[in-house]
């Protein structure tokens, strides 16, 4: 049996953030990388191994999803990038990630009102 | 820095990973090793290899359910034999002669500890940073 991902919040830090850089659009691994790192502003390095283990279990699961060949979604001008294996958020894994999402801004909420609390009890 | 050399060693530890992953993913690997290029990215792609040689050879031999990771932790559950501690062993060795070639200081701290009842273990790998690989047999 392979392994799948949970496709209820909450998700690993790195499944969420390859979904996020996915959401932005089609890219293949090392777009995937490159765009973790830019969405977190450097602080977030994830590796190749990391990444296509995360990518396998997700391709399992069903929220993502090989490009085909041929398809024209990817870019007319043929570069050595155009030959590698490009990925896709299928529309259940989109709709994981906007439940994770959901689940993040409630976390947020509440950890703001908590603090807003704390800041006047001690006032 | 021998950048053929480094190569070399990252084409090892993914010839060492299981078969199914290596044909699904080592041409990915091998190309992304490629394109990195920033000063320090050599030993930060040699230690995740490493911990991906881990991960995949212990999840091919245990099945699903005995391995897990959470935060950058990879703990495996019961069942380790001498064999996964040779790999466990053999892999790191590898990581650490790559890291010799490049001239790099050695990120890992290593440990092991035998439990008090035979033949329990424990192997702990700890990078500064964030990245740490535990390793625990049951008796």
């Amino acid at each position: 049996m392979p392994a799948q991902i949970a496709k209820n919040p909450p998700l690993s830090s790195a499944t969420l953030h390859i979904l996020l850089a996915l959401a932005g659009g089609n890219l293949h691994g090392y777009g995937i990388i490159k765009e973790v790192a830019r969405n977190s502003d450097g602080h977030y390095r994830l590796g190749p191994g990391t990444l296509y283990d995360n990518l396998k279990k997700l391709i399992d699961s069903g929220l993502v999803a090989d490009v085909p060949t041929t398809t024209s979604t990817r870019r007319a001008t043929a570069t050595k990038e155009d030959d590698r294996r490009f990925f896709t958020l299928t529309r259940e894994g989109k709709d994981v990630l906007a439940r994770e999402v959901d689940r993040l801004q409630g976390v947020v909420t509440k950890a703001r009102a908590r603090l807003q609390e704390a800041r006047t009890g001690r006032a | 820095m021998n950048r053929a050399v480094s190569r070399l060693a990252y084409r090892l530890i993914l010839r060492l990973h299981p078969s199914t992953f290596r044909h699904e993913f080592a041409s990915e690997m091998l190309w992304i090793f490629d394109q990195e290029q920033q000063p320090g990215a050599a030993a930060h792609l040699f230690l995740d290899g490493t911990v991906s040689l881990l991960r995949q050879r212990f999840r091919s031999q245990n099945g699903h359910g005995q391995l897990s990771i959470a935060s950058g932790v990879m703990i495996t559950g019961p069942g380790i034999g001498p064999l996964r501690f040779f790999q466990a062993a053999l892999a790191l060795s590898l990581l650490w002669f790559g890291l010799m070639f490049l001239k790099l200081p050695n990120p890992l701290n290593a440990s092991v500890r035998w439990a008090d009842r035979m033949p329990c273990y424990t192997v702990t790998l700890q990078a500064p940073s964030h990245a740490e690989v535990v390793l625990q047999s049951a008796p």
